[in-house]
């Protein structure tokens, strides 16, 4: 069997007899719908395919989407996997240095956008020299030799395509993901993932042929591809997916309209259900079609497991998993007890331990590093241009998650924090130098130092210190402009939610920041030791 | 200039769109950045150009940006 991801998805499914199977519905934000069939993706994925050729793509360039979710994002997808190129999507949020630097980074060939959206990569283009064609997908003809109509590419591209079959080890998705220090990081996943995608489907979501499943991960994020396009698909099941932005009527009309029947989301947006339920009237109150909630992202509260077992009388499984590792590694999972709050177990493919600092392995209830031993196959193969950073994330046989874990007596997980300085903010990680610099960048401040806090609503808060120019004054009209500065530049979710002015920023006596500090008296708590900060 | 004007230039700045147009019926749906993260930027944006203040009832159900250009008039006229 070939084990292209694409082929796979489409062109295996149609030869298992689902050719005429909806393989996705797009809702429209009118909530009327499109469907699309597995032989329909399989025809578009392959023109699109003999359009990457056309245009001189060949295996491991890098192809990146730049779009919010539309068919073409699916179609793009599945086409640039078909031609062994490396595929990967922005968030359509991003902001002109949020896209440069991965554009940049990966040396992306190929760019598929809209045009509102490529007026913001207009302006970067001088520093791209990589970017060979820009493909818009609302344009009816070709504006030049380089920004192409994806349209007219696709009128006169054959719907055959012969995918070759791939090598496991070939690269095939390229994520980014933020680190304490520094850039974003590319996170390199092959083909030969798709085995552990399967086996997730299997062991975790437990699929029947009949299910309606709806992932409402954007497809910038690893969920969004792995749980999102591929598992899905490579299981012949058929998803649903909406193009409007989040609303509460609208996301409980599609799970009851669209008779949907396992649901993949986030407890960001369960936090929103809760909150804004009681301010709308007249939603559903069942939900006979659903069998099962999942949530990713951030650990499950008591207080969603509990709504959502009340209000929506199911059950809600936590799972666990981080773009490097491609895909879940530890779950709550029909089957095996939920107890609330835990991570649950490691899937069957998945040796996972918890190690103190001096790389022994703990006793079951002592807090350590979460670690998970090489092997599975979704696992990362490198952090692109960065391969002393990938090397670095191991310790012999195991990879370090950056995650602080304990085992209880069950050999159940149970997550107690970062290891780093990374925010997890509604679900998305953020780098806090990446913002620090953004708010470098407004004339006015001299110094700025960001940190997560807990928050009610988004589980952790970007909470931003910032030393003023003398003289200088802090203004609400000023704080809407470092807003919207980090918004355009990065993204909305990397948006202080907090600014707190202050005369200094504490670091150590190598200049670093002292994030730990900062926290420490955020919260009002003891701030530890403070011998290495600076005078 | 009307509040939908002044309104729209507001929309410029926070999601730096030259030229782009709002109507009454504009939703997020129709404006590329203009999401739940982006909203809070959006009213605060609003509270500071036309010096008023949102509570949170009244903001948490805003259907289109009619409903907003209502509410700011309601605002404004609060104000005197």
């Amino acid at each position: 069997m070939n084990q292209n991801i694409a082929s796979i998805c489409t062109t295996l499914q149609c030869h298992q007899g689902n050719a005429d199977k909806t393989a996705l519905r797009l809702i429209h934000p009118d909530l009327s719908r499109t469907d699309y069939t597995f032989k329909q993706l399989d025809q578009f994925s392959n023109r699109f395919a003999n359009v990457l050729k056309s245009i001189g793509i060949q295996k491991r360039d890098v192809v990146f989407i730049f779009l919010p979710k539309q068919l073409e994002v699916f179609v793009t997808f599945l086409g640039i996997l078909k031609t062994q190129a490396i595929a990967g999507v922005l968030f359509s949020n991003f902001g002109r240095e949020a896209a440069l630097e991965r554009l940049l980074d990966s040396s992306a060939r190929v760019l598929i956008t809209k045009s509102s959206l490529y007026k913001k990569i207009e302006t970067i283009l001088p520093g791209l020299p990589t970017l060979k064609k820009i493909i818009l997908t609302d344009i009816p003809e070709h504006l030049d030799e380089s920004i192409l109509s994806f349209s007219k590419l696709m009128e006169g591209s054959n719907d055959q395509f012969e995918t070759e079959p791939v090598d496991t080890e070939s690269p095939a998705l390229l994520h980014y993901t933020s680190g304490s220090t520094g850039k974003p990081k590319g996170v390199l996943h092959v083909h030969g993932a798709i085995s552990h995608h399967l086996l997730t489907m299997d062991e975790v979501m437990q699929v029947e042929e009949d299910d309606i499943y709806w992932c409402t991960a954007d497809q910038a994020w690893v969920t969004g591809v792995t749980y999102g396009i591929i598992g899905p698909w490579a299981k012949g099941i058929t998803q649903v997916h909406y193009t409007g932005n989040f609303g509460i009527r609208e996301w409980f009309e599609i799970l009851k309209q669209e008779k949907v029947t396992i649901w993949y989301t986030a407890p960001t947006a369960l936090r929103m259900l809760i909150q804004q339920e009681a301010q709308v009237f007249n939603l559903p109150q069942e939900f006979p079609d659903l069998k099962r909630i999942y949530s990713v992202g951030e650990p499950l509260n008591p207080e969603i497991i509990s709504w959502v077992n009340q209000r929506m009388k199911r059950e809600i499984y936590d799972t666990w998993f981080q773009t490097e590792t491609g895909g879940i590694m530890i779950s709550n999972r029909p089957g095996i007890k939920v107890k609330p709050g835990s991570m649950g177990k490691p899937l069957s493919d998945v040796t996972a331990g918890v190690f103190s600092e001096k790389n022994e392995k703990l006793e079951s209830g002592e807090v350590g590093s979460l670690r998970l031993k090489k092997g599975w196959t979704s696992m990362f193969r490198t952090y692109l241009n960065m391969d002393d950073a990938y090397r670095s994330k191991f310790h012999g046989e195991y990879y370090d998650t950056g995650d602080q874990a304990k085992i209880d007596a069950d050999g159940y997980f149970w997550f107690f924090g970062r290891n780093d300085d990374v925010i997890n903010t509604s679900g998305h990680l953020v780098g806090p130098f990446e913002v620090e610099s953004s708010l470098l960048e407004m004339d006015g401040i001299v110094d700025a130092a960001v940190i997560g806090a807990p928050d009610e609503m988004l589980y952790e808060k970007i909470v931003a210190f910032i030393t003023l120019k003398p003289g200088f004054e802090w203004s609400k009209s000023f704080e809407i402009k470092c807003r919207i500065h980090v918004s355009n530049r990065l993204s909305p979710v990397a948006v202080p939610s907090e600014f707190q002015v202050t005369s200094t920023i504490p670091k150590n006596r190598s200049g670093k920041i002292m994030r730990r500090v900062l926290r420490a008296r955020y919260l009002h708590q003891d701030e530890g030791d403070i011998s290495t900060l600076e005078e | 200039m009307t509040v939908l004007e002044e309104l729209n230039n507001v929309f410029e700045t926070v999601f730096e769109q030259k030229g782009l147009t709002i109507t009454p019926e504009t939703t997020s749906n129709d404006v590329e950045g203009w999401d739940s993260m982006s909203h809070v930027t959006l009213l605060l944006a609003v509270e500071d150009h036309f010096n008023i203040e949102f509570r949170p009832f009244e903001i948490a159900n805003l259907k289109n940006v009619g409903a907003l250009v209502d509410l700011i008039e309601k605002k404004l006229k609060e104000k005197g």
